[in-house]
């Protein structure tokens, strides 16, 4: 199986449903939702080492090298930072979904 | 008048959505060079971090995880000698419940709170209770084959066309709330060629197909050829854990994505069926049915015949 730490965070009904109208076929359907997945952890990951103290950095990604499913992730990155993470992350989330929304409806 | 998604062309977008791939990942380089450094000497793509982990994963790395995962949603499971000592009990009628609010009060005993893979433990259990009390022999693993996860959010999904020229006027469709044609074809096209070579079972698997995601099984891009052709309408056994509510659907999509915040796909029909006209999203159990004599039909199953219970026990 394949999972992030972040999955649960991130709900992105609107924006599959954008692409499914766009997509012909189930090859262009999954290229570019990979193409979005790459996008989202760039993002994701950019947010968190902007929250997280730089000396903290090193073993933050040790740990996400060993294990990028582990949600005790979100407890190391809480205490670190100091406020919870998941919160700061969800509302990152949605302004990456509108983002991306407007990005695919053209606007 | 045309939607901007009747415009938008699948090259169009490719190509604006990989722009913006480019440039995130121009910026995160810039921002964060040390860090872009250490992943690139692991050899870690962060754009691919998906990879990465289902080859830890797959490594056997996810008991470790589930130790150190919040407490709360790993419980202390009941053993699988009491969990059939109540299954007996209630064959007896002595408990006086009907199965399905049987099986609602199991699964709360065997299930994390919050959805996640689950152990092997679990899911050996879980076989148990559904060949006892729902009556269909189900597996977590069947041949060697695993699922992403077993327990996950089930979300709705459109009807597939079945045919060329198939479209909604032609379509049997639920009586409220009907999701429409998927403008799109399933992961192995059409059921077939024509209206006139579709078949009542494949008539069944359109109306009974479930999405899985196979995209992101670690070794799908390994074994394509075969994996394709051992999912291709395989028969799974979904069971709402809020309700009870069980029917067994065919695969026949690849999906959700993995950003949906689903796990699953489920047609109107099958949706329809575990948790009514309005239900779009929920948690479900979802095990390959064991049926190598393709004697188990698609569709609900309904359990609450108690003697279906007592010839299994």
């Amino acid at each position: 199986m394949s999972k992030i730490f972040w999955d649960r965070l991130i709900v992105f009904e609107e924006v599959e449903a954008e692409i499914k109208k766009v997509a012909k076929t189930p090859e262009e359907k999954e290229e570019l939702w990979k193409e979005i997945d790459e996008i989202i952890h760039h993002k994701l990951m950019g947010c968190v080492l902007e929250k997280l103290p730089k000396e903290h950095h090193h073993e933050f990604l040790q740990e996400f090298e060993k294990a990028p499913h582990n949600e005790g992730l979100f407890k190391f990155l809480t205490e670190k930072v100091g406020e919870d993470i998941e919160d700061f992350l969800k509302l990152e989330t949605e302004k990456l979904k509108t983002e991306l929304l407007q990005l695919i409806k053209g606007k | 008048m045309k939607s901007s998604a009747d415009m938008i062309t699948p090259d169009y977008l490719r190509n604006k959505l990989r722009l913006k791939n480019l440039e995130v990942r121009e910026s995160f380089a810039q921002k964060f060079p040390e860090v872009n450094k250490f992943l690139t000497n692991k050899g870690i793509d962060l754009g691919k971090i998906r990879e990465h982990s289902a080859k830890i994963i797959g490594a056997g790395a996810l008991t470790g995880t589930l130790l150190f995962a919040p407490p709360g949603n790993i419980k202390n499971l009941p053993p699988l000698s009491e969990i059939i000592s109540s299954i007996k009990d209630l064959a007896q009628d002595s408990v006086g419940d009907l199965p399905q609010k049987f099986l609602i009060d199991v699964l709360k005993s065997i299930l994390p709170e919050r959805a996640r893979p689950l152990t092997g433990d679990e899911e050996k259990k879980l076989e148990q209770v559904f060949e006892k009390v729902v009556g269909v022999r189900a597996k977590a693993n069947l041949e060697g084959e695993h699922l992403n996860t077993t327990y996950g959010y089930i979300g709705a999904e459109q009807h597939l066309a079945r045919y060329p020229g198939d479209n909604i006027n032609n379509h049997p469709k639920i009586p409220v709330g009907d999701e429409g044609m998927a403008p799109g074809l399933g992961a192995w096209g059409y059921f077939s060629r024509s209206r006139e070579n579709l078949s009542k079972s494949l008539e069944e698997t359109e109306k009974w197909y479930a999405v899985v995601q196979t995209l992101y099984l670690p070794d799908w891009n390994k074994r394509v050829k075969y994996l394709r052709e051992w999912y291709k309408y395989r028969k799974v056994l979904i069971v709402n854990t809020d309700n009870g509510n069980a029917v067994v659907a065919a695969i026949a999509d690849s999906g959700p994505a993995a950003w949906t915040g689903k796990h699953f796909g489920g047609s109107p029909e099958v949706m329809e069926y575990l948790g009514g006209p309005r239900y779009k999203k929920g948690p479900v159990l979802i095990f390959f049915v064991d049926d190598p004599e393709n004697k188990i039909p698609l569709g609900p199953v309904d359990y609450n015949d108690v003697k279906v219970i007592k010839d299994y026990v």
